[in-house]
């Protein structure tokens, strides 16, 4: 009893100046940012103090605007599936790997990460933009000029390549975890390799699935370089749009209610798959 | 009897071949798609004519000698790595003790500043840019001093991205590692700040040196949140590539990137010699 006061007291000196840095330039911001949700869009003043859910009832009545949406669900839906198959054997070779080559494939994953979206992206343009890889390939079998730019492939291509290294590492670090010898009793049960990865290896790696996918989810929702560079004017998702509404429109009331949109989706979402992860992980 | 047996096991051999097959094919796309980029991007640095075109004409070195023509680029690369360093000396100041509080001491509302704390991971950048942006904005009108666009805000609103990749790696970090060492030098008599100093931070060194370079990462290559705080004057580098390749997309700009990506490479090449990155992340 008599220790809990300068625990308390010492906690608060630890984790106080963290806790002050998110709320001033988390909570706040996200506070204000409701309230302009909440403001009217005027051509000549721009903002107009006002309490109106119109900006909100904009988006959601207009089929542009809900399209937008659906569109950067789907690509974030399947970019993640992907993410998971084929990063799952990369993570588990690393994992389980005993040789002096795996500090090198280590350092090969996390090269790619400090090299941002936008290098990568530049070069998924030169594989598959007009006088690309593919368009040459194209070209020397008979073909006349395709690019595969500016379309929801690319965009998905560059998204994926981009959000590998983060699922594999996620996986990899989980995977190690997992006692070796738990595979080794599967195995001298006479349990074939598929039946030891669907009946132990997987269940026991679902908590890193579920961190990886969930992080890999959100960094697509938010993906602004690549479907910029890669998807081209015509093909839009939800980061894009809100800086366009926010920069090109100078309409912030709207961007706002975007912005609240767009994080609402994907909280809803990835807490949604971290309960479903958690009752599975429990059940098991 | 024998024989069904027999062609039982061909059947499993071959469904564990085909599994294989898969299973490699698989590693070879994973793989595949995380060099690609990279490699072309490297191949494209030296092609000789303007415009990307394959197969180029020819092959020239001359775009990496006209790399000091366009300081910008080497301005923004200044830029990124001193906020990206700035953001990630801070986070560790803040985070790593944040983290032990977490672990080591029991206080009320511990999970829900754990929540708190972890928080920005899952805002979306665009949306906290956005936020930090109108609040920025509405400071200035109060008090006059010109904020947007200066380096401190940009380390500031970077300090907001890194500080919980500190605190998420150092608290898994300090889950796996044995309490009874602190409890041992804490009974022979060491006070508490000497148990933290001497004894718990040495301990957390990998998870430290983890949640570095995690913070220097995701500071570096910010985009979505850095685009709404940026001026003319101060650029990141990822964003002056994004400026440029709105334009223009030649041999120029991606030599600018094989040189940066050569910088990290060797930054990381050091910091494996001191810590081995394979059994730290």
């Amino acid at each position: 009893m008599t220790k809990r006061r300068p625990e308390g007291l010492t906690a608060t000196l630890l984790i106080g100046p963290a806790t002050m840095v998110v709320l001033l330039s988390l909570v706040l911001p996200l506070a204000l940012l409701a309230r302009y949700s909440m403001n009217r869009y005027d051509r000549r003043t721009f903002m107009v103090e006002a309490f109106t859910p119109e900006n909100y009832l904009r988006f959601v009545t207009d089929p542009f605007y809900t399209g937008v949406l659906w569109t950067t669900f789907s690509i974030a839906i399947v970019t993640t599936l992907l993410c998971l198959i084929l990063g799952f054997p990369v993570a588990y070779k690393l994992a389980r790997s005993q040789s002096r080559w795996k500090s090198i494939g280590v350092l090969l994953v996390i090269l790619p990460l400090f090299i941002g979206s936008t290098v990568r992206a530049l070069g998924w343009m030169g594989v598959l933009g007009r006088g690309g890889i593919v368009d040459a390939i194209y070209g020397a079998l008979g073909g006349s000029g395709i690019s595969l730019l500016n379309s929801s492939f690319a965009v998905a291509l560059g998204i994926l390549s981009i959000n590998l290294p983060y699922m594999i590492l996620t996986l990899q670090s989980v995977i190690e975890g997992i006692d070796a010898r738990v595979e080794e009793a599967a195995d001298s049960l006479g349990a074939s390799p598929p039946r030891r990865f669907w009946h132990v290896v997987l269940p026991l790696a679902l908590p890193g699935i579920g961190t990886g996918g969930i992080l890999v989810f959100i960094l697509a929702m938010n993906a602004y370089a690549t479907p910029f560079l890669l998807g081209g004017a015509r093909f839009q998702m939800m980061a894009p749009m809100l800086y366009r509404e926010f920069a090109v429109n100078n309409n912030w009331p709207f961007a706002a209610a975007i912005a609240f949109i767009l994080m609402l989706t994907t909280l809803t979402l990835t807490a949604a798959s971290s309960l479903l992860v958690q009752r599975r992980y429990r059940a098991h | 009897m024998a024989k069904g047996s027999g062609s039982a096991a061909i059947q499993a051999n071959g469904a564990q071949l085909s599994a294989r097959l898969i299973v490699g094919a698989l590693m070879v796309v994973a793989i595949a798609l995380m060099t690609v980029p990279l490699l072309m991007t490297a191949y494209m640095s030296v092609f000789a004519d303007g415009v990307v075109t394959f197969p180029p004409s020819g092959y020239t070195l001359s775009w990496y000698g006209k790399l000091a023509e366009f300081p910008k680029f080497g301005q923004a690369l200044g830029t990124s790595l001193k906020v990206a360093a700035a953001a990630t000396l801070l986070s560790l100041l803040i985070g790593v003790p944040a983290s032990i509080a977490l672990v080591r001491l029991s206080f009320p509302g511990r999970g829900l500043l754990n929540v708190l704390l972890l928080s920005p991971l899952t805002v979306p950048g665009v949306v906290i840019g956005l936020g930090l942006y109108v609040l920025l904005v509405e400071v200035e009108i109060r008090s006059e001093l010109p904020l947007t666009g200066s380096d401190g805000v940009l380390i500031l609103a970077h300090l907001l991205i890194t500080t919980p990749w500190v605190v998420r790696l150092c608290v898994a970090n300090l889950i796996q590692l044995d309490r009874s060492i602190e409890e041992a030098a804490a009974n022979l008599g060491a006070p508490p700040g000497r148990v933290l100093w001497s004894v718990t931070l040495p301990m957390m060194r990998q998870g430290i040196v983890a949640a570095a370079l995690f913070a220097f990462i995701v500071s570096f290559e910010n985009i979505e949140m850095t685009l709404f705080l940026i001026s003319p004057g101060t650029i990141t580098f990822p964003i002056s590539v994004l400026q440029y390749l709105e334009y223009r997309f030649d041999p120029l700009v991606a030599s600018v990137v094989v040189v940066q990506t050569a910088v990290i490479a060797l930054l990381l090449l050091a910091i494996d010699r001191y810590v081995k990155l394979s059994k730290v992340v």
